[in-house]
């Protein structure tokens, strides 16, 4: 887990020294990108804690999806459709909040703190006593 | 725990993501920053154009004051310099300085059937405008195809030609006016002003400044029939 705060860390950092800036007119495309990327990591943890993480599926969808929304958004531009950020904010808005719920509830479960729900009876007094 | 087969792949991307991510900060400032210098300088400019307005009305008033000092002093040798002044104002002799020459000629696009030709001919109201925009520039003397437009011209279509001082001229039509090329220049080339609007009709229009124009003196009849000199003084507008 740690080598993914590192990870953060040090992008932030390099963001933050790199004397390259973004082109402001351009900064509709980066916005839908940067959510799309955070939606696609939040997926990328949910699936990890799912147990259907695949290393190719999260490296490509990372880079794919950025690259997709702010092209979509781009074209949505062009076609004169300009609130089409609109809808590519609401479809990375909506799939976040439900990583991030699903994310919630995996870790409560993972954490005991979630009773799991067992296929037998209800009541189990000897289970409170095991090592 | 998974977490043994995610390493360096994960690495890279979580680097990526915070890059972009500050990326994305520091643009949004800059974003916020443009907004807000852009209202800023809007605030500064009405604040440097009242200034100038108070200005301008308290040197009016000067002026006024001068003036009438001047009727009222012995008239000497200041009389010729008055009356150079006079006529230079009147459009009755030549004045040259740095200006601008526009160019408005008809459109050379060929018509298609059924559309009007009279919308892609220059007309009496493109020059009228083209007039105007100098005037509002700051034009100090314009003159047309050779006519001097003082405060009596007209500029007025007679069928296919465009009728000035009482004297017909065809397009192309050449206008000189004497003032400061650069903002003449921009008055009539600014976006969605003449030069704009003519274009979308197909009339020619070009600007070239000069750094010396001659425009040449009024040619009409001086004679009044009507008018006589005011011999009170017209009270203050």
């Amino acid at each position: 887990m740690w080598i993914v705060l590192v990870g953060f860390i040090v992008g932030i950092v390099a963001g933050v020294l790199s004397p390259f800036t973004f082109p402001v007119i351009y900064a509709r495309y980066l916005s839908i990108a940067v959510l799309a990327a955070l939606d696609t990591a939040l997926g990328g943890l949910r699936a990890s804690l799912e147990g259907t993480y695949d290393n190719g599926i999260f490296i490509t969808g990372f880079f794919t999806n950025a690259l997709l929304a702010a092209g979509l958004i781009y074209l949505g531009d062009r076609i004169g459709v300009d609130n089409l950020y609109l809808a590519g904010v609401a479809a990375m808005g909506i799939r976040m909040f439900q990583n991030l719920g699903f994310i919630r509830r995996a870790l409560f479960t993972r954490w005991g703190l979630l009773k799991q729900h067992q296929t037998g009876p209800a009541s189990r007094p000897d289970s409170s006593v095991r090592g | 725990m998974r977490l043994r087969h995610i390493p360096w792949a994960i690495a890279l991307v979580c680097v990526v993501l915070g890059f972009m991510l500050s990326m994305q900060f520091k643009v949004q400032k800059q974003v916020a920053l443009k907004d807000l210098t852009t209202y800023q300088r809007a605030q500064d400019l009405a604040q440097q154009l009242e200034k100038a307005e108070q200005e301008r009305d308290l040197l009016m008033q000067e002026t006024e004051q001068l003036r009438t000092a001047i009727r009222n002093s012995a008239p000497t040798a200041d009389v010729a310099e008055q009356l150079e002044l006079a006529q230079l104002h009147a459009g009755l002799i030549p004045m040259s300085g740095p200006g601008v020459v526009v160019t408005l000629d008809d459109s050379t696009r060929p018509v298609q059937p059924g559309e009007n030709p009279m919308t892609f001919i220059l007309h009496d109201e493109d020059v009228l405008l083209a007039v105007n925009e100098l005037a509002a520039g700051g034009a100090e003397a314009i003159s047309i195809n050779g006519q001097r437009i003082i405060g009596r011209s007209e500029i007025r279509c007679t069928g296919p030609t465009i009728t000035i001082n009482g004297v017909r001229t065809a397009p192309p039509i050449v206008i000189t006016a004497i003032g400061n090329p650069d903002v003449l220049e921009s008055s009539i080339n600014m976006r969605n002003g003449i030069a704009d609007e003519l274009k979308t009709w197909g009339i020619q229009v070009s600007v070239k400044k000069e750094s010396g124009v001659t425009v040449p003196a009024y040619k009409g009849s001086l004679k009044l029939q009507f008018g006589q000199p005011a011999k009170q003084e017209v009270s203050k507008q």
